[in-house]
Parts: structure tokens; C-alpha cells; sequence
């Protein structure tokens, strides 16, 4: 069992995220990548100030600091200080921002929860994990850190990673595209996979940028609109093509994503037996993202055809948000029970400052 | 029970418990591939071993006289493929499905009892071979039948929109249908091999286990070039996989008691 840490009551932190402030004012209080190695340094030249770590992504600005100052309170004062005066904060601005303002305990579990994914936009989800690891390693090669912060976040990856490991709180999906990205690996491997979009709608592009971040080899864009083809088609580094041609080129793609304006069906089951003898009974997955729908229903009785409409994958999606949901409460004691482990818990006495410590 | 016995029932208990294993987490939804399944697959696999070894001194020769020996044999075989092809063809949870197989199989046998061999002459190596790599073929074909049935599961939840614990852990459906052809195709051309071995014995063609053997090489030839030649659809060729196995499965027990 490892040591307790000595010095959780110096340890605050103080942060803002999508919970507690609009995007105007976050996008305003953001540190831009390049000035983060200079912000670590700036708050920990704050006085009474040791260690610091400062963590700005898109949904969240947070500092981790340890001080020796009198009392956590002051420590939350001049973290919030030093914000308003890098930022320049009108004084409006200044009253009206909301932070949170945490100690010992307190930091460590938020700091807890933030890279174990529990208090992102979307429950579990692991890009954070990578965004803390490269915010210490920014404070730690600027040599900012300091013992405590050093444990602090070790300990923290280490919970991130239990908890991702004794639990499925990142699996599923919550999102149409990434539903279909899921879908997508099930049905072929994801690096060969060819991917046809029919008609150019905002969902569609989601859900194809999805699947190419993802490693999908190729897209094919075919719109009513050419032009709108080509410029999507040119974005997504695929290829653009007439729309009265895509359904010749149906049998060479792994996965169609549909979302045309159409009134009426235009992806119809005679098409698609065509389409399988061409293919050699290759699995082909259907993405019907319009409405009305374009893919006739009856497609999915086609054996190795596989239909989603966007009410399908929309209730796999909410399924998986409440899957995770479900997985909160085990993820939660996981790491209560690691606060414990690394002596947060501990019942607190006052240390030399008269302020508490664990 | 003797020493051997014993170690095959433990060799059983292990994949029995792999399979509870498996089943409380697929239950409780947090099913991960993990070690613990790995771990106890290999453990089951050395104690088969070590059956085997022992058997094999019990009785003087490779022990696959008897049905329940074979058994043993063809489960000891399934395993050391499953540990050669799984990882080849990412075949992620396929320890899971193979479990409860070897589970029966090994039960069967211990139910069936391993009574001593009859007194042999002068061991023949080409037999001991052609037998051996027959069983090896049939375990292939096992594989095969187990790869149809994970098939099966993610088709059906594919089609039916079924998203869940189980649907995340099985292979794509497409790796899944290339794994079943080569399985058939390997077992195929292991027993082609077992088949050709025995033309250097002098044994009658009409020999039951010989004849068992053509059948089934028939079969299996066939459903390859079903497969090769895209007759099928996958979902057919995973069905005739599964089925397939069938006959196999009872010429064992034509063979052993003919």
C-alpha cells in the first residue's frame, strides 16, 4: 500500500467547464496551446505558490496548484486573480465568472473524475485522458510540478486507466456517428472499408468524417448538386460523382449512407440483390440518415444487407448513453475507493499553517 | 481416479469455469476480453497435456484408441489451434464459445471412462501420424463449426439491431465468414494429408474408419468449393459449417465402436 501524500491541504485547484460557463466566456478564458508552458510557470511564481499544472481544452479550463499559503481559500483568490488579470477581465466579466474552487480532497477527486472521462459532455469518453497526460507532461517538462503534483497525477492516470478497465463506461456508443462507425467495424474491417455517400446533408458529413477519422479507406460523394459533391468530396479527400452514376458504383463500396431529399424511396430492394450478386454476398451496410427515409425497408430481409434508419440509430445511441449512465455508480466508488488508497480520506489534522491536511 | 484422470477433470473444471466466467460477465454486461480467459484456456491446456502424457504412458502408444481418448485428443487439439488461429484471424472472444465444447467433450469422455489398451505389437509411426493429424483435421472442423455459430450470433444481432455487451466483443462478421473458409480449408487439407498417409498403410479400403474418413473429406470438399466458388451466401456457409461438423462429430463413435 503506498504512502499517503503529505501535502493534500496545499493542493487547490480552480476551474471552469462546459457545466458552470457559456462557450463565449470559455472560448475567452481559453490558453492557447503554445502560452501553456508560460502559464504554468506564471502561476507558480504566484507567491506562497509551489507547483502547478494548467489544463485548457474546449469544454474546460482548469489550474492545479499547491501553495503554502494560510488557508485553501487564498490559494482559490489568487488562482482566480491571476485568471482575471491574463485574461483582462472586465470587471462585469470578472464578477459574473463562475469557478469552482476546490482543496486536497476535493481537487484530487475532480481531477479524478475529469480523466477518468466522469465529468465530460460525453460520459466516459477517453480524449480527456490524453489532454491531462499531455497538460502534465507541459508542467512537468517546464519543471513545474513538484512532488506533490508529480503523485497527484500519476495517481490519477492510474485511476483513469482502473476505472476504464474494470469498467464498460467508455464502450458504446452515444453519438449517430460514432453508432455508425460501430456499426461499421462490425460488419467489415474499418481499413478497407469503402464508403459511399448519397446526398451531402450535415448528419451524412458526420457521420462519413467519423468513419474516415476512424481509418475508412475511401468515400465517394455523389449529391444532386455536383458542385456541393465536389466540395465535400475535395474536404473528405474522396471523390466526387454525378448523381445519376452512384448507383452503378453501389457494389464497389462497403458502406452507403443515405440522406437525400427525396419524397420517395430511392435505394429499393431490386437494386441491392443486383448489387450482392455483383458482390459476392461482400456484407453491405445501409446508413439512412433521411427523412423521409430513402432506403426501402424490405432492404434489410436481403441476406448480408444490414439497414439502420436514424430512429435505429438513434435509440442505439441513447441506449448507450444510459449504459454508461448505468456504469457512474461503479466507476464512482472506484475511485473513492483509490482516495482512500492514496490516503485522501484520512481523517484530516492541521498542519504548521493551521490548515487542514490529511 | 488416477493421477491422469484427475488432471483431466481438472483440465474440465477450468473451462467450465471459464465458461461461468464468461456467462456472469455477459450477464452483468461487462464482459471484457481479459486475461482471466486467456489464463484459464492455457491452464486447461497444460493440464490436457499432461493427461495426455500420462495416458500416453498408461497405455504405451498415443492415446486415441478409444472414443473417450479421442475426445481428449480432438479437444487437446481444438485448443492448441485455438491458441495458433485465434490471435491470427482476431478472433477476439472465440476462447468463450470454444469453452463450453471442450467443456462436453471432456466431460463425455470422464463419463465414458478410460479403460486400459489391449496389448500392442511393434508402434507403427505412419499410423500414430495418420491418426494424430485425422484428429487434428476434425478439431479444425470444430473450430469451424464454433466460428459459424459466432457468425450466426453477430448476424442475427446485426439484423435485428440487437447492440449490446455481446455484439462489442464478436469479430466483424466479415473476418468471421473468412475465418470459417479457412478453417474448412485447413482442416481440409490436414486431412487430405492424414488420407494420403494412409495409402502408404496396408490397410482395406474398406476399413470403417477409413471409409468414415472419405465421407467426411467429402463433405467438407464440397462445402469448400461452395464457399470458394461464392454459391453460398455466408449465412449458408456458416449454417453448413455448424452442421457440418455433425458427421465428424458421430463417425467418431461409428468408428470407435465398429
Amino acid at each position: 500500500m503506498p504512502e499517503p501524500t503529505d501535502n493534500h491541504g496545499g493542493l487547490v485547484c480552480v476551474g471552469l467547464n462546459y457545466k458552470t460557463t457559456p462557450v463565449e466566456v470559455r472560448e475567452r478564458l481559453a490558453f492557447p496551446e503554445a502560452q501553456v508552458p508560460q502559464a504554468v510557470q506564471q502561476v507558480r511564481g504566484l507567491p506562497g505558490f509551489e507547483g502547478s499544472v494548467v489544463l485548457s481544452t474546449c469544454n474546460r479550463v482548469e489550474l492545479y496548484a499547491t501553495h503554502a499559503l494560510p488557508s485553501g481559500d487564498h490559494g482559490h483568490a489568487a488562482l482566480r486573480d491571476y485568471l482575471v488579470e491574463h485574461f483582462q477581465l472586465q470587471p462585469e466579466h470578472a464578477e459574473a465568472l463562475v469557478l469552482y474552487n476546490l482543496d486536497s480532497a476535493e481537487a484530487a477527486r475532480h481531477l479524478f473524475r475529469v480523466v477518468s472521462g466522469l465529468d465530460s459532455m460525453v460520459l466516459g469518453e477517453t480524449e480527456i485522458f490524453g489532454q491531462v497526460k499531455a497538460a502534465y507532461k507541459t508542467a512537468l517538462d517546464t519543471g513545474a510540478t513538484g512532488k506533490t503534483l508529480n503523485k497527484l497525477f500519476q495517481q490519477a492516470f492510474t485511476v483513469g486507466k482502473k476505472v476504464r478497465n474494470e469498467t464498460t463506461i467508455q464502450r458504446g456508443s452515444t453519438s449517430v456517428g460514432s453508432v455508425a462507425v460501430d456499426l461499421a467495424e462490425k460488419v467489415h474491417d474499418l481499413k478497407e472499408c469503402r464508403v459511399m455517400l448519397v446526398g451531402a446533408g450535415e448528419m451524412s458529413r458526420t457521420c462519413a468524417q467519423s468513419l474516415l477519422s476512424r481509418g475508412a479507406k475511401s468515400i465517394i460523394v455523389s449529391n444532386r448538386s455536383y458542385d456541393k459533391a465536389v466540395e465535400l468530396a475535395t474536404e473528405m479527400k474522396g471523390t466526387a460523382m454525378k448523381f445519376d452514376e452512384w448507383e452503378h458504383a453501389l457494389h464497389e463500396v462497403d458502406v452507403i449512407i443515405s440522406s437525400t431529399s427525396a419524397p420517395h424511396f430511392v435505394i429499393k430492394p431490386e437494386q441491392i440483390e443486383q448489387t450482392m450478386r455483383k458482390r459476392r454476398w461482400e456484407p453491405l451496410l445501409l446508413i439512412d440518415i433521411a427523412v423521409p427515409r430513402d432506403v426501402d425497408p424490405a432492404v434489410n430481409e436481403i441476406e448480408g444487407v444490414y439497414l439502420y434508419d436514424i430512429d435505429a440509430l438513434q435509440t442505439i445511441a441513447d441506449e448507450g448513453r444510459r449504459e454508461r449512465e448505468r456504469q457512474l455508480a461503479a466507476c464512482e466508488r472506484i475511485i473513492e475507493e483509490q482516495l482512500e488508497k492514496f490516503g485522501f480520506l484520512h481523517s484530516p489534522v492541521p498542519n504548521q499553517h493551521g490548515f487542514l491536511t490529511s | 481416479m488416477p493421477l491422469s484422470q484427475q488432471l483431466l477433470l481438472a483440465a474440465t473444471l477450468t473451462f467450465v469455469g471459464a465458461v461461468v466466467q464468461a456467462l456472469q460477465a455477459l450477464k452483468s454486461g461487462a464482459w471484457k476480453q481479459g486475461r482471466t480467459q486467456l489464463m484459464l484456456m492455457a491452464g486447461g491446456f497444460v493440464l490436457q497435456t499432461a493427461f495426455i502424457y500420462l495416458r500416453g504412458q498408461e497405455v504405451g502408444q498415443c492415446p486415441m484408441k478409444s472414443l473417450p481418448d479421442i475426445l481428449v485428443f480432438i479437444a487437446w487439439s481444438i485448443l492448441l489451434l485455438y491458441f495458433l488461429v485465434g490471435p491470427a484471424f482476431r478472433l477476439s472472444l472465440l476462447g468463450v464459445f470454444t469453452a463450453p465444447l471442450l467443456s462436453i467433450m471432456q466431460i463425455m469422455a470422464l463419463v465414458g471412462g478410460f479403460a486400459p489398451y489391449p496389448p500392442k505389437g511393434k508402434i507403427n509411426a505412419l499410423v500414430e501420424l495418420h491418426a494424430a493429424v485425422a484428429l487434428i483435421a476434425y478439431a479444425a472442423f470444430a473450430l469451424a463449426c464454433i466460428t459459424g455459430v459466432m457468425y450466426l450470433i453477430q448476424e442475427r444481432l446485426l439484423k435485428k439491431h440487437q447492440i449490446g455487451g455481446l455484439f462489442y466483443q464478436l469479430p466483424p462478421i466479415q473476418g468471421l465468414s473468412n475465418a470459417i473458409q479457412r478453417l474448412v480449408r485447413l482442416g481440409l487439407l490436414l486431412l487430405s494429408i492424414a488420407l494420403g498417409i494412409s495409402f502408404a498403410l496396408q490397410t482395406s479400403v474398406s476399413n470403417p474408419k477409413l471409409v468414415f474418413s472419405w465421407v467426411v473429406w467429402g463433405l467438407y470438399a464440397v462445402i469448400s468449393i461452395l464457399m470458394w466458388r461464392h454459391f453460398t451466401s455466408p449465412r449458408k456457409t456458416a449454417w453448413l459449417a455448424v452442421i457440418g461438423f455433425i458427421l465428424p462429430f458421430i463417425s467418431l463413435w461409428i468408428v470407435t465402436h465398429a
